[in-house]
C-alpha cells in the first residue's frame, strides 16, 4: 500500500520542523537549570508526584479545567480545540487500525487517511468510525467557531477585552481557524467522488456529488487536500515561535512544578517554560485595576510575557504593575505572574555596589526587653495610631515585648526587591536577620503585610514564629489572653494584597473584628479584592492615578453601607483615608478601643 | 547661636555660579520627570526619611542640588537610600518620589 502524495509534503516538514525546534528548545531549556534544580527533579522523578504530573496534564492541557472555572464558555472553546483535535488524532489512528489492521502506516497516512483509502482500493466503510470522526471534527469546528466570535467580539465571551496579537501569532492563529474547515471540505469532496457515510462529510458530499458537476468535483479535488496539508504545515512552522508554543510547553511545566521546582527572584531557564506556557488567553487582562480604572492597555501579565519572551521588553513595561497578584489569582496555567515579573526588574535593574548601607553596621536602635519582637515596619511609622494601638494591646495582655524599629529601624527590604534590587535589599535581610537573633526573640509580629511577606518568603528565620498583628491578635482572643467589648458598628474589611493573596491570609482579621462587630464583605473580597492602588510594586503612575485607583475602591467598600472601614496594613490605610468619607481604621485600633479591662 | 541647626537650610553657604554648573543631566532628569518642578521644598521627604533618621541622608537638599546641576556625590549619597517609600506617601505635592530615586541613579551612575 502507498501512503504517500506530493501534497502531503508541506505537512512532513512542519512536523519534522516542530520536532525539531521543541526538543531543542526544551533540551536547552532543561540543560541550563540551575544545578538545585536539577537534584529536584532526580529526586522527585520516580514517586508519585510524577502520576500527579501526568493526571494534571490530562486535566489541564486536554480538558482545561481551570479555564472552564474562570469562563466556561471560553474553557468549552479551548477544550473543543485541544481535546478535540487530540481525539481525531488518537481515534484517526484507531479508525487505520480497524480498516488496515495492525500494519505499520506513516504518520501522514494516519493524518490523510480519507485520502488515501480510495488510492488503496479501500472501499468498504466503518460507519461507526466515520461517524466518530465526524463528530469529533464538528465538535473542533464549533471550538473554531467561538474562536472567530471571540476575535470579534471578545464580550461575547464574558471578556471586557482580547489581546492583541504580534505577527507571528496572526500566521498561526489564521491557519488554524482554517485548518478545519479546510479539512471538511477536502473529505466532503471525497466523499462526493468515492462515497462516505459520515452525517457531516459524508452528507455534505452527498449534496455536493448532486449539485456541482463532476469535472468540477475532480478538479477541486487535490487542491483540497493540498490546502489542508498546506495549512498544518504552516502552522507547524509557526507554532514554536507563536502563542500556540504554550499547547507543548505546559505539558513539561507541569511535570517540572510537581517536581517541586518554581521561579525565584534571579532569572533561570525554568521561566522560559513559564513564559512560553502562556496562552495568551488575555484572562489576566479583565482584573486588572491599572486596565480597567486607569485605561492603560499594554502592561497587563499577558503582554507583559509576550514582551519578555520575544525579548521587547522595556523597563516602563516592567515597572507598571501593582503586583496585586489579581491576574496571577485568575491565570488558568497558574503561571507564577509576580515573580517573572519581579526577576524581569532585577535583570534589568540590579547593580551590585559593595559600599552600600556600610552605615548599617553596628546600628542598634531597638528598645524594651522580651521574647516577643514587634517589627512596625516604615509604613506604620506614619500611622502611628496603629503603633499606638499595638503598644496599648501588648499592655493590656501583661506580654514583654522587644520594639525593633519604635526609634527608627531599618527597611525590610522587600521595597528594593520589588524595585528590582535584590542584592542591595539582601544587605537588609542580613542586618534584620542579625538583629532578631542578637536578641532572641520566639515570636516576630509586624503590622506591616509588606514586612510579613518578605520575613516569610526570604528571611530564614528558623525558631523565630513571624505573625501579622492581625494574627497575633486573634490568637489573643481566641486564647482567651484578650477580652474585647462588642460594639454595634458595622465594619467592612479590606483584604491588602500582600496579606491576602500575599500570604493567604484572610479569616484572622475577619473573626478579630467578627469578635467586636458586625463584618460586612464588599462586592470584591478574599481573593479577588481589589488593590488599593499605593502599592509599592509600581513605580510608573503617578499620584492622580493612584488616587483615582484608591477612590474607586473606596467607594465599593463604603457601598457596603459600613460604619467604618478597617484595614490592616499602613499602605492601604493611607491610601483609603485620601478617599473615605466614613472613619478608617487599622485592626489594632479597633481592637484597641474595645479592649475590656479586667 | 551659630551651632543651632533649625532644620531648614538645604546647604551651607557658599557661592554657586549655576551658569557654570552642566545642567544637561539634570535638564534630562526633568525631561523625564516634569513633576519635580512641582516641588515645594517643603522637606517632609527628608523629615519622614527611614535612612535620612539613621545617617546624614537628606533628600531634598539631595534633589534640589541635582537639579541645580550639582552632582558631586550625589551618587554616593542616593545610594544610602532604602526605596521604602515614605517620602512619596508624605510629599504634599504627590511626586513620585521612589520613581524619582531610580531616575537619578540611573542617569548619575548605574546603567
Ligand atoms: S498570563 Fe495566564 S491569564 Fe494571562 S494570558 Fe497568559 S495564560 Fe492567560
Ligand atoms: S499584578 Fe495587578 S497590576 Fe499587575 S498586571 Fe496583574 S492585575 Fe495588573
Ligand atoms: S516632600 Fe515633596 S514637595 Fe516637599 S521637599 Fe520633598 S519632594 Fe519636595
Ligand atoms: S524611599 Fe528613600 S528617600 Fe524616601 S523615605 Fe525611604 S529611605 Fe528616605
Amino acid at each position: 500500500m502507498t501512503f504517500f502524495a506530493p501534497f502531503t509534503i508541506p505537512f512532513i516538514i512542519g512536523t519534522i520542523f516542530l520536532f525539531a525546534a521543541v526538543a531543542t528548545k526544551f533540551v536547552l531549556w532543561l540543560v541550563r537549570l540551575p544545578r538545585v534544580d536539577k537534584r529536584l527533579i532526580r529526586h522527585n522523578l520516580f514517586t508519585w508526584h510524577t502520576l500527579a504530573a501526568v493526571w494534571e496534564v490530562v486535566r489541564e492541557s486536554l480538558l482545561h479545567v481551570r479555564i472552564f472555572k474562570v469562563n466556561p464558555v471560553l474553557g468549552f472553546m479551548h477544550a473543543s480545540l485541544a481535546f478535540g483535535w487530540f481525539l481525531l488524532i488518537v481515534v484517526g489512528w484507531i479508525e487505520t487500525v480497524a480498516y488496515l489492521g495492525a500494519q505499520w502506516v506513516p504518520l501522514q497516512g494516519h493524518v490523510f487517511f480519507k485520502y488515501f483509502m480510495p488510492i488503496n482500493g479501500i472501499t468498504h466503510h466503518e460507519p461507526l468510525f466515520e461517524q466518530l470522526m465526524d463528530a469529533l471534527l464538528l465538535v473542533v469546528l464549533t471550538g473554531v467557531a467561538l474562536a472567530w466570535m471571540k476575535r470579534l467580539r471578545s464580550r461575547f465571551m464574558g471578556m471586557r477585552r482580547t489581546t492583541k496579537h504580534i505577527l507571528f501569532d496572526r500566521v498561526a492563529l489564521s491557519a488554524l481557524w482554517f485548518i478545519f474547515p479546510a479539512r471538511l471540505i477536502a473529505e466532503s469532496l471525497t466523499a462526493a467522488l468515492y462515497g462516505g457515510e459520515g452525517f457531516l462529510t459524508g452528507s455534505l458530499g452527498h449534496a455536493l456529488a448532486e449539485t456541482v458537476p463532476h469535472d468540477l468535483l475532480v478538479m477541486f479535488y487535490e487542491p483540497s487536500w493540498w490546502v489542508y496539508s498546506s495549512l498544518l504545515g504552516i502552522f507547524f512552522v509557526a507554532m514554536p515561535f507563536s502563542r500556540y508554543m504554550h499547547i507543548l510547553a505546559e505539558i513539561p511545566l507541569i511535570f517540572l512544578r510537581h517536581w517541586k521546582l518554581h521561579p525565584t527572584a534571579e532569572r533561570k531557564s525554568y521561566d522560559r517554560f513559564e513564559v512560553e506556557a502562556c496562552s495568551r488567553c488575555g484572562i489576566c487582562i479583565d482584573p486588572c485595576q491599572l486596565q480597567s480604572e486607569l485605561g492603560i492597555n499594554d502592561v497587563q501579565s499577558v503582554y507583559f510575557l509576550r514582551d519578555r519572551r520575544y525579548n521587547m521588553l522595556n523597563l516602563k513595561v516592567a515597572n507598571n504593575c501593582l503586583m496585586c497578584g489579581r491576574c496571577e489569582a485568575k491565570c488558568p496555567v497558574g503561571i507564577n505572574l509576580n515573580t517573572l515579573r519581579l526577576n524581569s526588574r532585577a535583570k534589568r535593574r540590579n547593580i551590585p555596589y559593595e559600599g552600600r548601607y556600610k552605615y548599617l553596621r553596628g546600628l542598634d536602635r531597638s528598645s524594651g526587653e522580651g521574647r516577643v519582637g514587634y517589627f512596625a515596619g516604615c509604613m506604620t511609622s506614619l500611622t502611628p495610631a496603629t503603633q499606638h494601638s499595638m503598644e496599648q494591646i501588648f499592655k493590656a495582655v501583661g506580654e514583654d515585648v522587644w520594639f525593633a524599629d519604635r526609634d527608627g529601624g531599618v527597611c525590610c527590604g522587600r521595597p528594593l526587591m520589588l524595585t528590582g534590587e535584590t542584592d542591595a535589599a539582601r544587605k537588609m535581610v542580613a542586618y534584620n536577620t542579625d538583629l532578631f537573633r542578637r536578641h532572641n526573640i520566639t515570636t516576630l509580629v509586624t503590622s506591616c503585610p509588606i514586612c510579613l511577606r518578605v520575613f516569610r518568603e526570604h528571611y530564614r528565620l528558623d525558631g523565630i514564629e513571624v505573625l501579622h498583628h492581625s494574627e497575633y491578635i486573634d490568637r489573643l482572643i481566641t486564647e482567651g489572653r484578650l477580652s474585647v467589648a462588642a460594639d454595634a458598628r458595622r465594619y467592612t474589611y479590606h483584604d491588602p494584597c500582600e496579606l491576602g493573596r500575599g500570604c493567604g491570609i484572610y479569616d484572622a482579621p475577619r473573626r478579630v473584628i467578627a469578635a467586636v462587630g458586625e463584618v460586612v464583605e464588599p462586592k470584591h473580597s478574599r481573593r479577588d479584592a481589589l488593590c488599593c492602588g499605593s502599592s509599592l510594586a509600581n513605580t510608573v503612575i503617578d499620584d492622580s492615578q493612584q488616587l483615582r485607583l484608591g477612590e474607586r475602591m473606596t467607594a465599593e467598600l463604603e457601598a457596603t453601607g459600613c460604619d467604618t472601614i478597617v484595614t490592616s496594613c499602613p499602605l492601604c490605610m493611607k491610601a483609603i483615608n485620601r478617599a473615605a468619607r466614613c472613619s478608617v481604621e487599622d485592626i489594632s485600633e479597633v481592637v484597641a478601643k474595645n479592649i475590656l479591662r479586667s | 547661636m551659630r551651632n543651632i541647626n533649625f532644620g531648614y537650610g538645604i546647604s551651607r553657604p557658599r557661592a554657586i555660579d549655576i551658569d557654570n554648573n552642566d545642567l544637561r543631566k539634570s535638564n534630562a532628569i526633568i525631561a523625564e520627570m516634569p513633576e519635580l518642578q512641582a516641588c515645594i521644598g517643603c522637606g517632609s521627604c527628608t523629615a519622614s526619611c527611614t535612612a535620612g533618621n539613621l545617617t546624614e541622608f537628606n533628600f531634598r537638599r539631595l534633589h534640589t542640588a541635582v537639579r541645580r546641576g550639582e552632582y558631586k556625590g550625589a551618587y554616593e549619597d542616593i545610594n544610602k537610600c532604602m526605596l521604602c517609600g515614605k517620602c512619596r506617601l508624605v510629599c504634599p505635592r504627590g511626586i513620585n518620589t521612589r520613581a524619582l530615586i531610580m531616575l537619578i541613579k540611573r542617569k548619575l551612575g548605574d546603567f
